[in-house]
């Protein structure tokens, strides 16, 4: 009897990629369908790599356990070495056939060979190697240039795997989990449900609370049905105080503040129950993708749509034009409420540009409804047959 | 058989020469009262040793948060007797195989202890050390195991003195016995009087053998500079004030890619209480020598608590100030010289002319120096002031040289060499002597190892530092002429006295001395950490005999060329020097995986 093959992919970023590494995730099942996946990432990720459909087991990585034994090591070299090789044992009992890496840094590579035999991705040609395999150069060289790309960073990650973006946009498989009993009505009622992600990963993506606070006033007055849940980590509990003081009361009625409260698994459920998901390039908007809403997201500073857009079809990005010296001066409100309330296209609105993104043979694209996207097409099209040799490489 | 005898049986393991001592001495240091929870407890004055409530429960809540620090293969000191609750539910609470040392300063407290309440077994499972501190302090070093001091504070308070003399002599024993490599960041100041200082730690570590990684932030000084031409007195501030958080990230950025034991401060280095706490939560030891008159630079006040270490030049209302600002441990380090840089030159002719004279004065135009100086202006003797800030002086206009110019260390040094007499007037903006000198400046060791002559006002730390015979002090800006006159007609005194200051420094005044100091201060206090490297307990030889059964470590442990101390980095570097088309086996992945988060500082700049 010939023992099934088993692979393990690896993600130790944060929840955003996580969220973008499904797509590979779901290529790699299409591309060897014998083969069980299992999935590594950070540990508080877990509930999120639980959800990935037909998963084996999402492994969690507890990054802060390496970094104490790092500093304990000349303490008691011995004693850190036998830990760190008994947690190995009992993280990864018996080592995978191959592990696709989808992280850059040195962590991961050596993730990668002390959990596998062999290795995708970055440092496919050993855990010393220098040479980079050609799609890991394409995503640091357009990292390092800022350049034209139009490869969505979850098209790229399929591409570091040697397969090609799933057909349709992969979503996560909820699984039943009980949300606590003064929100379990999110979603339950008719009526349009917004998520709103009310935090973001870096100070200077944060979308001011003053502004979010007119977003919900102005969107609960065009739409009488309208509800909004406020999602986010604990830290993000303050911002979400400063967004409600100035709503009056009845708009506070119809606003469900649950930053803090929720698990990774419940997040999930609440925002599955939402029609759209709006924030800034954040864990919690990829992640609302990911499981069916629709996502609209303001991006500024370094958060770029053609790369970390929302991943497939029908999502809108405001992507903020560099400024010099602080955040955008004006912030696309009443546009953003037309094309969620109407769906109307195009609305100019200074300092931004309006992103809209469809799915084809080579993933996700974000275009402008003011842009001819030909070139923009080919110039994608061109990346994937310039790596074409490394996709279709047979890899089980 | 009495109580005491009892008691007494419990240490039979003791020496009997104590056990004997004991029965001879007599009690009464403490007063014995019951306390609510029916148990003796005791007084030593009007201060309670042990709870007036419960000194059962209040001993265990003791005893329960010592093991935090209490580290495995530690030998524990108890500091402070009392009735001993504390060390019999430190003995409880402690695994058989853990030592514990109880000093005993007074044998009367210890008999009072005796005779207060029934000892059991627990106290024939301490080990007894009483006698003079050296005797003591040898005792402890020679158990060989890392000491963690556990003051009971109650109890340790009533022999502070006692002591603190038995911390100092366990430091002094570490310092002799150093033999290992600690890795210290000296972080420095942008500009200012302590930027030299910095640089003189940085060499006098490096001498000692330690790495050091030097954050040299001088080289922003231009930058910093251009900021204070900006006319906008707010604008200036809001630039200077922004500038010194970049640096302070700056400093985290270059701590985190090469994390250090220690990170050392000096006065005015940029480090924020933001960025102090940062380094505290990724558990860096963090050490400042602030070399700077407390009472006239007061920001200390707002990072007093963001250092584990203080280290100062000024004692008694410093030391209390520092400590109610929330400095936890704080300990007096006084000046000194490098003689590298600080030593006798041989001057050409025209470096003479040029240098020398009678009476010198090198400085800034401080206030008093104002007011003192004129007073030597007179044609029995040649008088030449060298420095800046003297704008206005207008009767010193005649002996300031270089029109007032700065005065670099090396024109320093030939100055000293090249004068007579070189005044040493400590800065204060008064008049005449500064009425609350207490610390002993820089210039003072300086002038010392240079081998030169010097008058200087006199400062209550002086003696401490100096002898009599070792340096000439005046107590009186009034009388500075007369000693003038009086040593510059004395060649023969001044000779003894320049060459008994330079061997005073040469034997305890370097930088060396103090860094040596510094390290051992933060080893007794830090035996897991800054003990255990400065014992050499991480060089290789050492850490390859603790590898016991593991013949693969040993054998990675051996390939780095130094057979010093072996870092992670090392072993680490080693394994990747093989190169990129290596097979590496699970250990040495292993290592790399350490390494690689060892140095992960994403989350730390």
């Amino acid at each position: 009897m010939t023992s099934r093959k088993r692979a393990i992919l690896i993600q130790l970023a944060r929840l955003g990629d996580l969220v973008q590494s499904l797509p590979a995730y779901v290529g790699i099942r299409r591309a060897h369908p014998g083969v069980s996946i299992d999935v590594l990432c950070p540990v508080p990720l877990t509930p999120i790599a639980d959800l990935f459909p037909a998963v084996g087991r999402a492994l969690g990585w507890d990054g802060g356990r390496w970094r104490e034994w790092g500093c304990r090591w000349e303490h008691d070299a011995q004693g850190v070495c036998g830990q760190a090789a008994q947690y190995l044992t009992a993280l990864v009992s018996h080592r995978y056939d191959v592990a696709y890496n989808l992280n850059q840094h040195g962590r991961a590579i050596v993730a990668a060979h002390l959990c596998a035999s062999r290795v995708r991705g970055p440092g496919a040609g050993g855990v010393l190697s220098t040479i980079v395999p050609p799609w890991a150069a394409y995503l640091r060289h357009v990292a390092a240039t800022r350049g034209v790309n139009r490869v969505h960073l979850a098209d790229a990650f399929c591409g570091l795997c040697g397969v090609r973006p799933p057909s349709v946009p992969p979503r996560l498989e909820v699984r039943d989990t009980v949300l606590p009993a003064d929100l379990s009505a999110i979603g339950s009622s008719g009526g349009c449900w917004i998520a709103l992600a009310v935090g973001a990963g870096d100070a200077e993506r944060v979308v001011p609370p003053e502004v979010w606070r007119r977003w919900i006033a102005e969107f609960l007055a065009a739409d009488s049905s309208g509800q909004v849940v406020l999602v986010g980590a604990g830290a993000e509990r303050d911002a979400a105080r400063a967004i409600q003081d100035g709503l009056t009361g009845l708009q506070l009625g119809r606003v469900w503040d649950t930053t803090g409260r929720l698990s990774l698994a419940q997040l999930a459920v609440c925002l599955q129950r939402c029609r759209w998901v709006l924030g800034g390039d954040t864990g919690p908007m990829h992640l609302g993708a990911a499981l069916g809403a629709r996502a609209m997201g303001w991006y500024v500073a370094r958060a770029r749509v053609h790369e970390t857009g929302p991943y497939g079809a029908g999502h809108a990005v405001w992507q903020a034009e560099p400024s010099v010296g602080g955040g955008p001066r004006h912030w696309p409100i009443e546009a953003s409420l037309a094309l969620l309330l109407d769906g109307a296209g195009d609305p100019v609105v200074p300092g931004w540009s309006l992103w809209q993104s469809r799915f084809d043979e080579w993933g996700t694209m974000y275009s402008s409804p003011r842009e001819d996207d030909a070139d923009a097409a080919r110039q994608r099209e061109a990346v994937w047959q310039a790596l074409h040799p490394v996709v279709t490489e047979v890899t089980s | 058989m009495t109580r005491m005898e009892s008691n007494l049986q419990q240490l039979g393991g003791s020496p009997g020469e104590l056990a004997g001592r004991l029965r001879q001495a007599e009690g009464g240091a403490l007063a014995l009262v019951q306390s609510r929870s029916g148990h003796p407890t005791a007084k030593a004055g009007a201060r309670w040793v042990h709870s007036a409530y419960d000194p059962v429960a209040e001993s265990r809540l003791w005893a329960e948060a010592q093991q935090t620090s209490w580290k495995d293969g530690e030998v524990a000191v108890v500091l402070g007797v009392g009735l001993l609750y504390h060390v019999e539910a430190l003995r409880d609470r402690a695994g058989r195989e853990r030592t514990i040392v109880v000093v005993v300063p007074d044998l009367r407290e210890w008999r009072d202890a005796c005779e207060a309440r029934d000892w059991g077994t627990w106290a024939s499972e301490i080990c007894w050390l009483s006698g003079p501190v050296a005797t003591v302090a040898r005792e402890l070093a020679g158990l060989g195991a890392p000491l963690r001091l556990l003051p009971y504070g109650p109890a340790a308070c009533l022999h502070e003195e006692y002591y603190r003399a038995l911390e100092a002599g366990l430091r002094d024993i570490l310092a002799a016995q150093a033999s290992g490599r600690v890795h210290v960041a000296v972080v420095g100041p942008v500009y200012g009087g302590s930027l030299p200082i910095a640089r003189y730690v940085v060499s006098a570590m490096e001498q000692l053998g330690h790495r050091v990684t030097w954050v040299d932030h001088s080289l922003h000084h231009a930058s910093y500079e251009a900021m204070g031409a900006i006319q906008s007195r707010r604008n200036q501030q809001i630039l200077q004030g922004g500038f010194g958080d970049l640096l302070a990230r700056f400093t985290l950025a270059r701590i985190a890619e090469d994390p250090p034991d220690l990170v050392l401060a000096l006065a005015q280095a940029p480090m924020s209480l933001g960025v102090l706490q940062q380094l505290r939560s990724k558990q860096f030891l963090r050490a400042i020598w602030f070399v700077e008159n407390h009472r006239h630079l007061t920001y200390w006040q707002q990072v007093a608590g963001g250092y584990d270490y203080w280290f100062v030049i000024q004692r008694g209302a410093c030391l209390d100030a520092l400590r109610a600002a929330g400095a936890n441990h704080v300990s007096y380090l006084p000046m000194a010289a490098d003689p590298t840089v600080h030593r006798p030159m041989e001057l050409s002719e025209a470096e003479l002319r040029e240098f020398g004279s009678d009476v010198s004065f090198v400085g800034a135009g401080y206030g008093n120096r104002r007011d003192i100086l004129p007073s030597l202006l007179t044609p029995e003797w040649s008088f030449k002031i060298w420095g800046n800030e003297w704008e206005g002086a207008d009767a010193l206009r005649p002996v300031l040289q270089r029109d007032g110019g700065r005065v670099d260390t090396i024109t320093c040094m030939k100055i000293f060499n090249a004068s007579t007499i070189n005044l040493n007037v400590h800065s204060h903006t008064g008049r005449g002597f500064d009425p609350e000198g207490d610390f002993v400046n820089p210039r003072t060791f300086e002038l010392a190892a240079c081998g030169a002559f010097q008058l200087l006002d006199r400062r209550t730390l002086l003696p401490e530092l100096f002898e009599d015979h070792e340096l000439a002090a005046v107590s009186s800006s009034e009388d500075l002429p007369a000693h003038v006159r009086r040593w510059l007609h004395d060649g023969p005194g001044r000779d003894a006295i320049r060459a008994a200051a330079r061997a005073r420094v040469l034997s305890n005044h370097t930088y060396v001395h103090r860094a040596k100091a510094l390290l051992s201060e933060v080893g007794v206090s830090e035996p897991d950490r800054i003990g255990a490297l400065l014992r050499g307990a991480r060089e290789a030889e050492r850490l390859i005999e603790r590898t016991g059964d593991c013949p693969e470590l040993a054998s990675l442990l051996c390939a780095p060329a130094s057979r010093q101390r072996v870092e992670l980095r090392d072993v680490a570097a080693e394994i990747r020097r093989k190169g990129p088309t290596a097979r590496l086996s699970q250990a040495e992945l292993l290592i790399l995986m350490l390494d690689e988060y060892r140095c992960e500082t994403r989350d730390v700049a």
